[in-house]
């Protein structure tokens, strides 16, 4: 191979290195699943599994939050889809939520996963046409479940009972 | 230097300090950018690699080489600062007292190299003391004292550092494979600084004293056997 042929051909490869290095410390990815999947998703090529999601809806509905969100986790593993993290966050407030009390440890889960759909939909915004939900932006969820993580006098309002699940 | 070397070989372990220099393995798998000073002193380095003649940016960039080297050049020059900067990132302590100390003590060594203008034999065997050292006082003595668990070393280190108070020692514990990483890491590092481009002064310096002073005394045995 000719010296100009190696020198063109290092070039690209330690400018190609360079960008994924750079790509792996702003995505921080888990799993090899994740980097496959962001890499593929960078170029438009990432799909999720649609049984698996529907699998996950039919369980969310039906309030059966666990199983929902072991669907959806299936359905999106380098969780690169805005949609699949907007119902996996909604799992944890619909979990979380109760009359007296919510459970601030799924809320926190739910934040950081609606914080991700948010961060993954183009411009930040995302908007769910789904009639079984009450909050259907991204943006009304993360603050639902910013205000039941933030602890103040209102907690002891009495007649929070009386509220309802969104 | 071979095109090889200068295209493929170096870019690619520079990078890959560059990489997992900032790995951290804890109950995730962290990527932890520089921090500022890291930056400094990774110039520093730089400074003193080229001072030294262990990097000879001339040999990398310089008119008379293609644009196509050039650039090659260019991205090992840019590599090796990154890397270098990584590598700080790696062996310093993340935070409290340990994390000052060995800032301020990397500072000063090498501004003090840099003062001394040692040549690169003995610039890359104190870069592997130095590296060397702090290794050993991140991942072995401190990672010891944050251990929870506890163990032999722990024990030890506490009764010699009886009085002081721990908190300002201890660091959020790694998972041992971030060690051992790190350990991968430095070597490769050192190994990518020692095929750097060198400047050949140095080597003039020292070899054509010792050629002369050799030429000189083989003239003397001839002169002897000649009778002269």
């Amino acid at each position: 191979m000719g010296e100009r042929t190696v020198r063109a051909l290092g070039l690209v490869a330690a400018l190609s290195y360079a960008t994924f290095i750079a790509w792996l410390y702003v995505r921080q990815p888990q799993s090899i699943a994740e980097v496959t999947g962001g890499l593929s998703a960078s170029i438009g090529a990432y799909h999720i599994d649609q049984q698996a999601f529907d699998d996950g809806l039919r369980f969310f509905r039906r309030d059966q939050f666990e199983e929902a969100r072991a669907a959806l986790a299936r359905a999106d593993p380098a969780q690169q889809d805005a949609r699949t993290e907007f119902y996996l966050a909604y799992s944890y407030y619909r979990q979380g939520w109760g009359r007296l009390y919510q459970d601030d440890r799924l809320f926190a889960r739910g934040l950081e996963h609606v914080k991700k759909a948010i961060a993954l939909a183009p411009s930040g915004r995302l908007v769910v046409d789904d009639p079984d939900l009450q909050m259907r932006s991204a943006d009304e969820l993360k603050a639902e479940l910013e205000a039941g993580l933030h602890a103040d006098v209102s907690d002891l309002n009495p007649l929070r009972v009386f509220g309802h699940r969104k | 230097m071979s095109p090889t070397r200068e295209a493929v070989s170096l870019p690619a372990l520079l990078l890959t300090v560059a990489w997992l220099g900032g790995v951290r393995v804890t109950d995730r798998i962290g990527l932890v950018p520089p921090p500022l000073f890291a930056l400094v002193l990774g110039l520093l380095l730089l400074g003193v690699l080229i001072k030294s003649g262990a990097l000879a940016p001339d040999r990398l960039m310089h008119p008379s080489r293609s644009a196509l080297a050039n650039v090659n050049g260019l991205v090992v020059i840019a590599a090796t600062f990154f890397a270098s900067v990584q590598a700080f990132n790696l062996i310093t302590p993340d935070a409290g007292l340990p994390h000052l100390l060995c800032n301020l003590f990397l500072f000063v060594l090498l501004l003090n190299t840099l003062a001394a203008s040692p040549d690169r034999v003995r610039v890359l065997r104190s870069l592997l003391v130095i590296f060397g050292f702090a290794f050993v006082m991140k991942f072995i003595v401190l990672a010891a004292l944050s251990d929870p668990a506890g163990g032999t070393l722990k024990r030890v280190l506490l009764v010699m550092l009886e009085g002081l108070t721990l908190g300002t020692l201890t660091q959020s514990p790694f998972h041992a494979s971030t060690g051992y990483l790190a350990f991968f890491t430095i070597v490769i590092f050192m190994i990518a600084l020692a095929l750097l481009p060198s400047d050949g002064k140095f080597l003039m310096a020292k070899f054509v004293p010792r050629l002369e002073r050799s030429r000189a005394d083989d003239g003397d045995v001839i002169d002897r056997a000649e009778g002269r």
